[in-house]
């Protein structure tokens, strides 16, 4: 049965898109992703807008104190197993906004994060690979190391 | 006003008016006695030490006119003037988070781009504020929880858009009070994308910021880093090369090339034509590979630098731009006629939002919003920057004033953009394509608007003859096309919430900086 789900999960994933304070750089080469040159759906993953029903959180950005508390509600929202990649030196790291007053440089400072894509911003072409990247480790792998 | 007044015409490069604290409302009313259409395009705030320094740029007949006043630090009330300029609201209210500058008799003086739980009398960008300190005591308070509104007072239904929305691709919240399907009432609560780049601006060096300014907003990056290193070429007092100029003009038209477009396919998605958006965005992916060409990066161009621009263009790449545009501008025929017959999208966007030349006016709404409107405001030809002046291009405005008449601007200003782009690599004078200038500038200070995609994009910059600037100040056009959308959704159908916000082309992560 779990072979099972995890046959689905592997051949649809749903994603969410969650902007934690980017400076929309990355944001609009994630929607790039959807759209007929790169177009992710042909591998069956598709931007889901409920964090209820989303397999993998694609979060960009540094991270401001504002948004720390959503960041947290909404992975919690998330049904397991879960998955979180971080899209753009921001979320990775705080890149260029690292040590600003109000930001907590990096996504993995509130929720755990499988992969990270750095680049500010990542070409299209490395998201997609970091995405594919995640779906052939969860195939071995377990989420957030259980 | 007598010698309350003191006029210094030669300031900042522009005239500049000096008064006392109490004295603003007086100055900002005898402006707008001399011109009722004048407007604020900016409130800066400046620590002078024992005094905080608020400057009003205010902009009459497309100049710019800075009024100067300072309140003490100890006690820092001066008198609103929101209720001359209903467009000021949100510039003070600004103020008073960063600040802590009390603007009295302000309608709204609530907590707008700083965190719910930031700490009391903490003033981020007061030059004496202990942060790290202030928020490491505050960290070991328990936290607040996001503030929630009742749900429903009387007949009232209260909606909350945001943080987290499909509809939005930032974080923002925005509270709806609706009666039935009328909404009644807007609360917008901004902030959520407040990353402190002013203040960031002010620990890093010259050089540095222009790569921190392009990131306040991945979007028009080309248009803050320009804005920027005109304002620091203005206190250096450098004259950049003529091919420079051209080159910055071309890679500033491509950067509007794609945010237009970026913004017509993303409002076929929230009218929910979806097919627009996918054509749109097919078509502005050739847009994105001549930014590459020109300049190494799909999005964030990083092309611009004080004294010049980066990266030559080469000549084998001229005929590949030239061509990749003609066929853009081609394809924009089958989208004039979209947006003019499609019966479905029509229906959703005609008469839909309307904002009133007055109260364009009034607003002090920048861009596309206020041409839109029939606003005849562009900074390209009121106050021509780089190679504007000697390329012909027309201004576009429409009468309509609904998110129809917004999108088909931006549709007209993608063809004279593509255009502008044509002219300018005909004309592409030969020469340098930068210079050399000192890292140290030297003191004084400047202030520069340019015109982004979404509008007026205006810099203050203050030097003090360090390699790092004492104060660098940003009004996005965002910011102050905000109070356009609570105009235009009150009083219309929740359902027409969505096409009139994103005619607007709202964009936090630049609201916010």
């Amino acid at each position: 049965m779990s072979k099972l789900a995890t046959w689905a999960r592997l051949k649809s994933p749903w994603v969410l898109h969650f902007n934690s304070g980017a400076c929309n750089g990355c944001d609009i080469e994630v929607i790039a992703l959807l759209t007929p040159r790169y177009d992710v759906e042909r591998f069956g993953i598709k931007l889901e807008p409920s964090p209820r029903h989303a397999d993998v959180l694609l979060t960009t950005g540094s991270v401001t104190r504002q948004c720390a508390e959503r960041l947290k509600r909404i992975y919690e929202q998330m049904p397991e197993p879960k998955f979180v990649v971080a899209i753009g030196a921001c979320a990775c790291s705080g890149g260029v906004f690292k040590g600003n007053y109000n930001v907590l440089d990096g996504v993995d400072k509130v929720i755990p994060v499988n992969a990270y894509i750095p680049g500010c911003p990542p070409k299209p072409e490395a998201i997609i690979d970091g995405v594919v990247k995640l779906l052939n480790s969860v195939k071995e792998a377990k989420p957030n190391g259980k | 006003m007598g010698d309350r007044v003191q006029i210094q015409p030669a300031y900042l490069g522009k005239a500049a008016i000096q008064v006392k604290a109490g004295s603003n409302r007086d100055a900002v009313k005898s402006l707008l006695e001399a011109n009722k259409d004048a407007g604020i395009v900016a409130l800066t705030g400046l620590d002078m030490g024992k005094k905080i320094g608020l400057m009003y740029h205010m902009c009459t007949n497309g100049v710019i006119v800075t009024i100067r006043t300072e309140v003490s630090k100890k006690n820092p009330k001066i008198p609103t003037i929101s209720d001359l300029i209903p467009g000021a609201q949100f510039h003070e209210r600004e103020t008073t988070d960063l600040f802590g500058v009390i603007f009295e008799g302000h309608p709204n003086p609530a907590r707008l781009v700083l965190p719910d739980d930031w700490p009391e009398n903490l003033y981020p960008l007061r030059k004496d504020a202990k942060i790290d300190e202030a928020l490491a005591k505050a960290e070991t308070a328990p936290r607040q929880a996001e503030a929630v509104q009742p749900q429903s007072e009387g007949d009232l239904v209260n909606i909350i858009i945001g943080p987290q929305h499909p509809a939005l691709l930032e974080p923002e919240k925005f509270s709806l009070k609706v009666d039935g399907e009328i909404v009644k009432h807007v609360e917008p609560r901004i902030g959520y994308v407040h990353r402190g780049i002013e203040k960031a601006a002010e620990q890093r060096t010259y050089l540095q910021d222009v790569y921190l300014v392009e990131r306040i907003c991945g979007i028009c990056n080309s248009c803050h880093a320009a804005c920027f290193v005109e304002t620091v070429e203005k206190i250096l007092g450098v004259e950049v090369p003529l091919r420079a100029q051209y080159l910055r003009t071309i890679i500033l038209e491509l950067n509007r090339l794609h945010s237009h477009m970026l913004l017509l396919g993303h409002a076929g998605l929230e009218i929910g034509y979806e097919t627009l958006f996918q054509y749109m965005w097919r078509d502005r992916e050739p847009v994105m590979d001549l930014t590459e060409i020109l300049t190494g990066n799909r999005v964030i161009s990083s092309a611009m630098t004080v004294g010049g621009v980066r990266r030559d263009l080469q000549e084998t790449d001229i005929p590949k731009v030239k061509t990749q545009i003609a066929t853009l501008k081609k394809k924009m025929d089958f989208y004039y006629k979209l947006f003019e017959n499609e019966p479905s999208f029509k229906i959703r966007t005609q008469n839909v939002g309307v904002l009133s030349k007055e109260d364009a006016l009034k607003l002090c709404v920048v861009g596309p919003v206020a041409r839109g409107s029939g606003v005849a405001i562009d900074v390209r030809k009121d106050e021509p920057y780089e190679a504007y002046g000697e390329i012909p291009f027309n201004l576009i405005t429409r009468d309509e004033g609904d998110s129809w008449a917004r999108l088909m601007v931006r549709l007209d200003e993608v063809v004279e953009g593509i255009n502008i782009i044509d002219y300018a690599l005909d004309h592409m004078p030969s020469g340098p394509f930068r210079i050399k200038v000192p890292r140290v500038v030297v003191a004084g200070e400047a202030v520069n608007h340019v015109e982004a995609p979404r509008g007026e994009l205006f810099y203050y910059v203050k030097s003090q003859g360090t390699a790092y600037p004492e104060r660098v100040k940003v009004r996005t056009p965002t910011f102050a096309n905000i109070p356009a959308f609570i105009t235009i959704a009150e009083g219309g159908n929740i359902a027409d919430v969505p096409p009139s916000f994103v005619s607007l082309d709202p964009c936090f992560s630049c609201t916010d900086r």
